[in-house]
């Protein structure tokens, strides 16, 4: 039964780590916030649902999401980062991007209204089930659990092994230094914004699949939570937020076991709070100095 | 103008003057909607079970908020910036778990059966927490504060107890969140922990940056605006979100000090990073 919520916890664990792995990459690579990000996420969902509505495919809707939650991701860093470049706008870019966020929450509220809606393909993929540690456990879950693995792994081998993630983990090192050497750093920041959304977008998508209905909540419920994960973490530390998404999801799950599973949420917001206060720079370290968020 | 719509303006303005009262001393908070929630169910409990008349439970509700902002700020001010919006996000999203599990309060139902308010009571806060924010900006109690806000290390140096500062204005600014909240609860006679979520925060934080952040005129205008202006233009009522959502991003683009910016300094929101 334990062992049962503990692979349960480990694939909410997943969906988070992927969201907070947005977070931190940018608050690695620019120093800021971006709080459109969940609604990005959220958005991912209702993409997938307008492709699923037209093709019946998964993949297809997949890449729907990946390519649309990119180009927002892009448009997101052209209003609320570009402009707000001085070290002073940090919390006006923020806050900028947290008004891109309520806009896009608006129009998804405009063109679907404020319910979930089923989201279609479900079922297509199988109704059997496979009963593991008293679990039972849908094929769609197995989906989520297999994707958010192998994202995981193509975003380790983008960061580390390619001329891209060179360039972003010298960015997030040391900005300066990686402009004198003539890295784009520009541009960095932008190739940031697409993967990140992009990421966030299909990590929507799955969240949709898992739960089998689209809801534009969920932006400020489920993916907020990423943004505790990333404090958790460390601001700015890539497997931080890998192994705080996983942590926070184990966490959760336990909460759920021992009967606490109304306190989920407190579970996370109170450990991010304890977190902060005794260790600013997050559990495993960070580029984010931990003495500049003391007061 | 009708009656509610008045008296949401004057509990907009409130909360946006608790978010502008932390920030003045340099504080952004997320936290408004969580000490607003600990006003309305303080005072709500104080009339409903304990039978108070509504004006001193309101009052007794803002003394409790206040001092758990005290409580809350002690901690939460050890650490600044962005790290400080993360803290009293977790404070907002936590406070409607915990009154959530209380089933004292009412759990997930919630708490009825408040009433009272009258729009005369949401004026008279407006102007008595108005007159003491004026008072204030006249004082050289606003020479300490801007110190303070706009850098700490100095004011510190000069002698300034920067924390307690800081600690006051939070939780001043949690007191008045939760007057508000007093007076919400007991005009609308039933409120749920989900009524205080984390959007009532978010407003009022935009509240203030709309009407601009060094003055407590332009915290008092944007909320106006943003209350008054969709109930009377139906296209607004609509699309209020988005219409606040786009004023919020053309004014950090092109304007990012606020509508309203009467005092020359600036207010660095942050801090440079080491």
């Amino acid at each position: 039964m334990i062992a049962g919520q503990i692979i349960n916890g480990l694939m909410v664990g997943g969906l988070y780590a992927l969201i907070a792995v947005g977070f931190t990459l940018i608050v690695g690579v620019l120093h800021r916030i971006n709080f459109a990000h969940t609604e990005v996420f959220m958005v991912g969902g209702f993409v997938g649902l307008v492709i699923a509505q037209a093709v019946p495919s998964i993949p297809l809707a997949m890449v729907g999401a990946f390519v649309v939650g990119g180009v927002l991701g892009i448009v997101v860093e052209r209003i609320s980062f570009r402009n707000l470049n001085s070290e002073e706008a940090s919390i006006t870019a923020a806050l900028s991007s947290l008004a891109v966020g309520l806009l896009m929450l608006d129009l998804v509220h405009h063109v679907w209204g404020s319910e979930p809606i089923a989201f279609p393909l479900v079922n297509a993929l199988g109704s059997g089930s496979l009963e593991m540690f008293g679990v039972r456990f849908v094929p769609v879950q197995g989906l989520v659990l297999a994707l958010t693995l192998v994202l995981v792994l193509v975003l380790y081998f983008v960061i580390e092994k390619t001329h891209t993630g060179r360039n972003i983990r010298a960015v997030s090192d040391n900005a300066t230094a990686a402009a004198l050497l003539g890295i784009p750093v520009k541009f960095v920041g932008q190739q940031v914004f697409f993967i990140t959304s992009a990421l966030a977008a299909v990590t929507g998508l799955m969240f949709a699949l898992r739960v089998g209905t689209v809801n534009s909540d969920i932006g400020m419920t489920f993916a907020l939570k990423a943004l505790a994960v990333t404090a958790i973490g460390g601001m700015g530390n890539l497997w931080g937020a890998v192994v705080g998404g996983l942590l926070v999801g184990l966490l959760e799950a336990m909460a759920v076991h021992f009967g606490f599973g109304r306190l989920a949420d407190l579970v996370v917001w109170g450990f991010m709070i304890i977190v902060l206060l005794v260790r600013p720079q997050g559990l495993f370290g960070s580029v984010f100095h931990g003495a500049g968020a003391r007061a | 103008m009708s009656a509610d719509l008045l008296l949401f303006t004057t509990i907009n303005i409130l909360m946006a003057w608790s978010v502008y009262i932390a920030l003045s001393a340099g504080a952004l908070t997320f936290g408004a909607s969580a000490f607003m929630a600990v006003g309305c169910y303080v005072a709500g409990l104080l009339t409903v079970k304990a039978g108070l008349p509504m004006l001193p439970a309101c009052v007794l509700g803002a003394a409790a908020s206040g001092l758990l902002g005290f409580a809350f700020g002690f901690p939460a001010l050890r650490v600044r910036g962005i790290y400080l919006i993360l803290t009293t996000l977790g404070i907002t999203m936590s406070m409607v778990v915990i009154l959530e599990n209380i089933d004292f309060v009412g759990g997930t139902v919630g708490l009825g059966g408040m009433s009272g308010t009258t729009v005369w009571h949401g004026v008279g806060a407006v102007l008595v927490v108005g007159a003491a924010l004026w008072w204030v900006s006249k004082s050289p109690l606003q020479r300490v504060l801007d110190a303070v806000r706009e850098d700490d290390e100095v004011a510190a140096s000069l002698g300034m107890n920067v924390v307690f500062v800081k600690l006051t204005a939070f939780a001043i600014g949690s007191a008045v969140a939760g007057f508000a909240g007093g007076l919400y609860g007991h005009y609308i006679t039933y409120v749920r922990p989900d009524t205080f979520n984390v959007l009532i925060s978010i407003y009022a934080v935009m509240f203030v940056i709309l009407g601009g952040t060094n003055n407590f005129w332009g915290a008092a205008l944007g909320a106006s605006i943003m209350t008054i202006l969709p109930e009377q233009v139906k296209f607004m009522q609509e699309w209020r979100p988005s219409v606040f959502a786009l004023t919020i991003i053309v004014l950090l683009l092109f304007r990012p000090q606020g509508l309203i910016t009467r005092r020359f300094l600036t207010l660095k929101l942050g801090r440079k990073r080491p």
